[in-house]
């Protein structure tokens, strides 16, 4: 039999706040942390961004990190959120850890400050993804296994997807997992060109939806076998039951009109978590506010759920869209839905369309007994992954 | 547990041998890097028939850098009135894997991996885990690097790391089929503080 895979901690930095007590509260009174830019060097002031509010020296020193270095924001806010993960699990002192980090900007952020000239000479790494990922881990923990994953918007979920697997597959015990991406000029200027940013707060589902806010942030999962958890008397914050991941072969960019990947891994994880669909109380949608992604996604809603759709909402209405980091980031909101009894509902949202499945809205968010959650991310080049999580019962 | 075999190793394609697996009126609009990470795992797939592997993973230590610098070097020149599209969407790491998927229709399993030196070390051991459990019975999985000019010319523009210009693809498969190359049977990764990751693939020639 698999073991049973639970969550002993949970760590979390988006535009919501720092940890994983404000970004509830936010959450819970529909607050949105989009707003205009202050930290990213951009011209760009007609795009709103879900930024951290912090800049990268109050973190630097709020973590403790030496001065006279260059970090990226990636570093900055993967080694809060994995410190606050660790901490709640009981393992910041815990010898030969497993962290397996989503990103895809990496250390971007510094790359772009600098160029056109390099790295300086002697300067430990910052560009690549694994380096961001190996100096997020050296800075939190001991870490004896690093691994970075980067399939553009899916990828911290598809860090949750390989740390689950790992301790299915009996591994290890103990894998933290989960993603971080730092806003870069490289990347805002890239979502420009593909004319997909909105120029007003993101509006998933809404029949006026314009496009997507980018977002940042960081988040991680301690997920452990449930015999190690019962072991260490570990307190169990929910089960990642299922998992699934599909490529919807299609385009580079853009999202089948059917959202046959999409309905693939939704459909797989339902079937990896040995559910019916009717058992999902609650889907956290990739929900970016573009017109393609949402009307592809709620094709495939559509197609999964039929007349029986379960509640849904996109909190990217809340954070933009954190790229990299959001399967991890909107895992800690179903955690907390499931937890608290509720449901993220989007507060400013006005026009149904037709084309889309109309989320959960309004001005309170509505109470729910849920049992069973799912959590969509797709990236680019049609990388679609879905995970559900599960009251501990 | 299933046995995992490999049953094609493909790398260093011969130029000459691109046409055929690549019609030229597809690979027209391709980077160099595309079109070497596609025929190689082409030439896999045909080797070890398996045409429509049941997951694609790719392992990349910096991912599609022809197209990053590009973008790197637009924004330098134009500032933020760039305007490359196409070259944002190739440059984010996992290009490839997807490009290989949406080019055969590959609904599959899909992922990348970008972590320095150990990448492709990863991916296979992502790979491995699944085809033991019996959750997939094929897995292609590539090794996918270049080098831009800027490298070439400053290898220590982007920090320390040593990217290996390469394109290279394997075949696993809980089948040995007829002509199996090796046994794999275990990935090992190590992480030290201030090392150099490092990955040892444990393999048993057949």
């Amino acid at each position: 039999m698999r073991p049973k895979v639970v969550i002993t901690g949970m760590g979390v930095v988006s535009a919501l706040g720092l940890g994983v007590e404000a970004n509830g509260f936010a959450l819970m009174q529909g607050i949105s942390g989009i707003r205009e830019v202050r930290y990213l060097p951009t011209g760009h002031r007609e795009f709103p961004v879900g930024e951290v509010q912090l800049s990268n020296d109050e973190l630097r020193r709020m973590l403790q990190l030496p001065d006279g270095q260059l970090y990226s924001r990636t570093h900055l806010f993967g080694a809060a959120a994995l410190r606050e993960a660790l901490s709640m699990a009981n393992l910041l002192e815990h010898k030969g850890l497993v962290l397996i980090s989503g990103t895809t900007v990496g250390g971007m952020d510094v790359t772009e400050s600098l160029f056109p000239n390099p790295l300086p000479e002697g300067h430990p790494d910052v560009h690549d993804c694994g380096a961001s990922t190996n100096d997020i881990a050296d800075s939190c923990g001991d870490f004896d296994y690093i691994s970075t994953i980067s399939t553009a918007c899916s990828s911290a979920m598809n860090a949750l997807i390989m740390g689950k697997l790992m301790i299915e597959s009996g591994e290890r015990d103990i894998v933290v997992a989960g993603g971080a991406e730092a806003l870069s000029l490289f990347h805002l200027n890239g979502f420009k060109s593909l004319m997909i940013l909105d120029r007003e707060r993101c509006r998933p589902f809404d029949q006026t939806r314009a496009g997507l806010n980018l977002g940042e942030g960081a988040a991680y999962l301690v997920l452990e076998s449930e015999e190690s958890a019962r072991k260490r008397g570990a307190q169990i914050f929910g089960v990642l039951s299922g998992c699934g991941n599909a490529c919807d072969a299609f385009h580079q960019t853009a999202s089948s009109e059917d959202g046959e990947g999409s309905y693939l891994a939704m459909t797989q994880t339902i079937a990896d978590a040995e559910l019916s669909p009717s058992d999902i109380g609650y889907v956290n949608a990739h929900g970016t506010g573009t017109p393609n992604n949402d009307a592809s996604e709620s094709a495939a809603l559509r197609r999964v759920f039929g007349e029986q759709l379960p509640p849904v909402s996109s909190t990217k209405s809340y954070t933009g869209h954190t790229t990299s980091a959001s399967g991890s980031i909107e895992a800690v909101f179903c955690l907390l839905a499931l937890k608290n009894g509720f449901l993220p509902y989007q507060s400013e949202f006005q026009n149904p369309d037709e084309q889309c499945i109309t989320p959960v809205s309004g001005k309170k968010a509505p109470q729910a007994d849920l049992r069973h959650v799912m959590c969509n991310a797709f990236g680019f080049g049609g990388n679609d992954s879905s995970i559900i999580l599960s009251r501990y019962e | 547990m299933n046995k995992v075999y490999v049953t094609a190793i493909v790398k260093d394609v011969p130029a000459e041998e691109y046409g055929h697996y690549l019609p030229p009126m597809k690979a027209r609009r391709m980077g160099k890097l595309q079109k070497r990470a596609l025929v190689t795992a082409l030439k896999a797939m045909e080797i070890s028939g398996v045409g429509e592997p049941d997951a694609i993973l790719n392992g990349t230590a910096m991912g599609c850098m022809e197209n990053t610098v590009q973008l790197l070097n637009g924004l330098q020149a134009e500032g933020e009135e760039v305007n490359m599209p196409t070259c944002f969407m190739q440059s984010t790491h996992n290009t490839v894997a997807s490009m290989i998927a949406i080019y055969t229709k590959n609904h599959g399993y899909n992922t990348t991996y970008s972590h320095r030196t150990i990448s492709f070390e990863l991916a296979l051991q992502d790979a491995l885990m699944r085809l033991r459990t019996g959750r997939i019975r094929t897995a292609l999985v590539c090794a996918n690097d270049e080098l831009t000019e800027l490298q070439q010319q400053q290898p220590r523009f982007f920090g320390q790391l040593e990217v290996q210009d390469r394109s290279e693809a394997w075949m696993l498969s809980v089948e040995p089929g007829e002509h199996p190359l090796y046994e794999l049977e275990n990935v090992q990764i190590i992480h030290e503080k201030g090392q150099e990751d490092h990955a040892i693939i444990h393999k048993k020639p057949l």
